[in-house]
């Protein structure tokens, strides 16, 4: 799979790491003051941005990463990531009392002007791009 | 926080944004204008930062102090890890890695302006 496949870190995928990083450290950091403060307001959406938290984490390091095992990453932290916005975008839409506290994710990350939506689209489709053969 | 001078940042991270997303568009990679334009900001960012510091050691009291304080160690670290970033890159995208950070920069900066409000001065 990684053989003749492009690094998916430089050229344009630099940008979508740099926004992955972003996310990343926004992610994390909110997750962590807010499991940090106030855990028993709102324990399910605190661990849910922290969750998303790694996902991001672990995305950035699998697009900015070569080789086999970093583009196996990449894949497995992005699909993660498409399927928890969907998830709990829908799940915050159809029952809002469930999340009191917004997270990343809810409402398709409308908080973050849908780009953790936007996002992981983009980087399924820089994956299978960077993915194919130079030569193919 | 001087909400005069957050908003002029604001305005001056959106000309940043603006300047590498034509120099990818015009195919240039991040170089010596690049690092000037940042330095540019960067200068106000640690002018702004130092002030609104120096605003909360002297007895200011944002709502929530803590994550304004991270926010304003963030204000600071953003452009130029992004320039970093920016300039290992060695084709026309490294313009456009500096309009992301831009506009992160932006939206720390509203966001430091929304948490600063009630802190009383």
């Amino acid at each position: 799979m990684a053989d003749g496949a492009r690094p998916t870190g430089s050229g344009m995928g630099r940008v979508l790491v740099a926004v992955y990083a972003l996310f990343a450290l926004a992610a994390s950091a909110r997750a962590g003051v807010q499991l940090a403060t106030r855990f028993y307001e709102a324990p399910l959406a605190y661990l849910l941005s922290a969750f998303a938290g790694v996902v991001y984490i672990l995305a950035t390091a699998g697009l900015a990463g070569r080789g086999r095992m970093a583009r196996r990453l990449a894949w497995t932290a992005v699909l993660i990531e498409l399927i928890g916005v969907l998830v709990v975008g829908t799940a915050s839409t159809a029952l809002p009392a469930d999340f009191p506290r917004a997270t990343v994710w809810s409402g398709y990350g409308v908080g973050y002007g849908w780009v953790p939506l936007v996002l992981p689209i983009f980087g399924l489709l820089w994956l299978r791009r960077t993915g194919r053969r130079q030569d193919g | 926080m001087i909400s005069g001078l957050a908003f002029a940042l604001v305005a001056l991270a959106g000309a940043l944004a603006l300047f590498g997303l034509v120099t990818t568009l015009l195919g240039r990679p991040a170089g010596r204008p690049h690092a000037l334009a940042v330095s540019v900001v960067e200068a106000v960012l640690v002018a702004q930062a130092l002030l609104a510091a120096a605003r909360v050691f002297a007895g200011a009291r944002p709502p929530e102090t803590e994550t304004f304080l991270i926010y304003l160690m963030v204000s600071v670290c953003l452009l130029p890890l992004g320039l970093q970033f920016a300039r290992a890159e060695e084709t026309r995208w490294g313009g456009a890695v500096i309009a992301v950070a831009a506009v992160a920069e932006g939206i720390v900066v509203l966001r430091l302006l929304t948490l600063w409000a009630g802190a009383g001065g």
